[in-house]
């Protein structure tokens, strides 16, 4: 219960209780609800049939492309949460191991890029990935390569590296939260007890943080495989993923009912990696 | 209700509410209501019509096609007397009995256009039943961008975005129904507008192959040139013509634009009258006052555009044009379109 024991009566508890509970059921499950509805709608002759069918869902299943893109796309999701995690890892750690002031100024700097514009950001790597661009042209001049790569031109190694980047602080901040909640009784006594640095960060460290990397990893899944720009900016023609298929119904296709079916199908990934991820983390000691 | 606002729909807010305030009461001679685009209907134009003329003109801008219907449709076109409008959304108007014929011989200048706009039977969708229903103002045509110094000799058909020797060199543009149009004219199909399935099977793999020549697919014109500018691209479609022509040339692109002999896709607004014209006589001078040939070579270089007065970049005199018009389904294109990106 929220509320009990704050020994006030009167109206006050019960407006933030309303406000509590009603915000989030306007502002969220109302609108999830109002998919979930559409879902079950179909489209005749350009307009929406507001009537049950499960055509939508037959389509995905029966249709020869839906599944093999969410295939494809939750792989590079995956990839990108390892990626992220593998990269932010020793960041946090680094960042935890650091003592006073310095270690938040050092974490502030690691979320300065949050409060830059995705676009912006997306852009400015589009130039670094180009055929012409900064990373190409700096590899020719140091006489490493003697043609431009196209390795990581707008193809889907392009579009796993943008997020990457792009989502790589959201996999610092919570595996930093772990690692500093480990009291630091417990690494001197590892130590007092004999062990050397590695047995100490392998026994101890790793596994007590492996909840904050659990999270991270699914923090960057989640925000990963709602993205449609990133694949459209930097994909090229071979980095289609199945937000831009969701995104591609709402507009040229203006099958809304398609689309949020979709939707609902994407939700339900979403949410199976956050149960995982959540039970992954209640069933450690 | 969805509603964007722009500085196009901010403007037209701001003047349209004295229009419908004035709407209710009785009109007073010389008093002309345009709906336009912006840039079809500059101050000095107005200025210059209003001491021709002596009548007063109220111009509301609008930003979108659906604006223009909700409004003209919304008052059954008794707000306004002069709108302007592309040939394949001014069908539902003449459908709807919306507007009202124009009469030629109060618009001399009509007799001086470009060849290509002079006889109004060959501009597709401007006549019905005999009767003259828009007058053609303004286009642009969906040509091939080319690098001079990538392209040699210069390209004469979307043939070459099949060419290996460009493979990861061409942008073309995100859009399935465009992109089905333009690979029906290049395979030689006459109304690409309608498709048979059988036509659309051919067409997709075709643009599966396009697919793979293709160094990326973009939506806005911003994002094309940055895309230039950072790869090696020799061949762009360009969605948006002359625009598009002149923000590269102004960032230094080496850069030709050419019309493809199969035909270039291309828009064409009008002006129409409503079926709640106040005043046909001063509605005409006001179409005949834009087709002098200074005021229309003004709104080129202003816009980009061209127009049907002057000849401007956007078309030569012998260049095929192919005015775009509704699909036959485009959720169909859509969702084949989307195969076409989903194919490995």
């Amino acid at each position: 219960m929220l509320f009990v024991g704050s020994g006030r009566k009167g109206p006050g508890p019960f407006v933030l209780a309303c406000l509590s509970y009603g915000l989030p059921l306007i502002f969220i499950i109302a609108p999830l609800a109002s998919f979930l509805t559409y879902s079950f709608f179909h489209m005749e002759n350009g307009q929406i049939v507001r009537g049950f069918s499960l055509a939508n869902y037959q389509r995905f299943f029966t249709d020869a492309i839906f599944i093999p893109v969410l295939w494809r796309t939750c792989v590079l999701c995956f990839s990108v949460a390892a990626l992220a995690t593998l990269i932010g890892f020793p960041v946090a750690f680094l960042l935890s191991t650091l003592k006073g002031r310095m270690r938040y100024y050092l974490l502030l700097m690691v979320l300065v890029p949050l409060l830059m514009s995705y676009i912006i950001k997306i852009y400015s790597i589009r130039s670094i990935l180009g055929g012409n661009g900064f990373l190409n042209r700096f590899l020719l001049w140091t006489g490493l390569i003697e043609k431009p790569l196209t390795l990581f031109v707008f193809n889907l190694n392009a579009v796993l590296l943008t997020l990457t980047v792009l989502l790589i602080p959201f996999a610092i901040l919570p595996i930093f939260l772990s690692l500093e909640r480990i009291p630091r009784t417990l690494i001197d006594a590892s130590s007092d007890l004999g062990a050397s640095g590695l047995q100490t960060f392998v026994r101890i460290v790793l596994p007590l943080s492996l909840p904050g990397v659990i999270t991270a990893a699914t923090f960057v899944f989640v925000l990963a495989i709602g993205d449609f720009l990133t694949p459209q900016m930097v994909g090229g023609q071979s980095g289609f993923t199945f937000g831009r298929i969701v995104y591609s119904q709402f507009g040229t296709a203006f099958n809304w009912p398609f689309g949020a079916a979709l939707s609902a199908i994407l939700a339900v990934v979403v949410i199976a990696v956050i149960a995982a991820g959540g039970r992954f983390n209640r069933q450690r000691p | 209700m969805t509603f964007k606002l722009n500085r196009r729909t901010a403007l037209g807010m701001a003047l349209a509410a004295p229009a419908i305030l004035r709407s209710t009461s009785a009109f007073a001679a010389g008093e002309l209501r345009v709906m336009a685009w912006e840039g079809y209907a500059d101050d000095d134009w107005v200025k210059e019509f209003e001491s021709e003329s002596g009548a007063k003109v109220n111009v509301v801008f609008i930003g979108t096609d659906d604006e223009i219907w909700a409004k003209i449709k919304g008052s059954e076109g008794k707000d306004f007397d002069v709108f302007a409008v592309n040939t394949a959304q001014l069908q539902r108007y003449i459908d709807g009995g919306l507007t009202t014929p124009h009469d030629l011989a109060k618009i001399p200048n009509q007799q001086m256009v470009l060849p290509r706009f002079r006889d109004l039977s060959q501009v597709k969708g401007v006549m019905r039943d005999g009767k003259v229903h828009a007058i053609p103002f303004c286009f642009d045509s969906i040509g091939l961008i080319y690098d001079k110094d990538k392209v040699n000799p210069p390209p004469d058909s979307f043939e070459i975005f099949w060419d290996p020797k460009y493979k990861g060199k061409i942008l073309a543009y995100d859009n399935g129904e465009h992109n089905f149009s333009f690979t029906a004219l290049t395979m030689g199909i006459e109304d690409p507008f309608h498709l048979s399935d059988e036509q659309m099977a051919k067409i997709k793999d075709k643009l599966i192959a396009l697919k793979q020549n293709v160094l990326s697919f973009y939506t806005t014109p911003d994002e094309a040139l940055q895309l230039y500018k950072n790869n090696d691209v020799a061949l762009i479609w360009a969605n948006y013509g002359q625009q598009q022509v002149k923000a590269m040339k102004d960032a230094g692109a080496n850069i030709e634009y050419v019309n493809p002999k199969e035909g270039a896709l291309a828009w064409l607004d009008t002006w129409a009258m409503t079926n709640g014209v106040q005043d046909v006589d001063l509605a005409e001078a006001w179409v005949n006052f834009l087709l002098q040939k200074k005021i229309s070579g003004q709104l080129s270089e202003r816009t980009g555009f061209g127009n049907t007065v002057v000849e401007t970049g956007s078309a030569g005199a012998n260049d095929k044009l192919v005015w775009l018009d509704f699909v036959e389904d485009p959720t169909k294109r859509s969702d084949l379109w989307n195969e076409i990106k989903a194919q490995p």
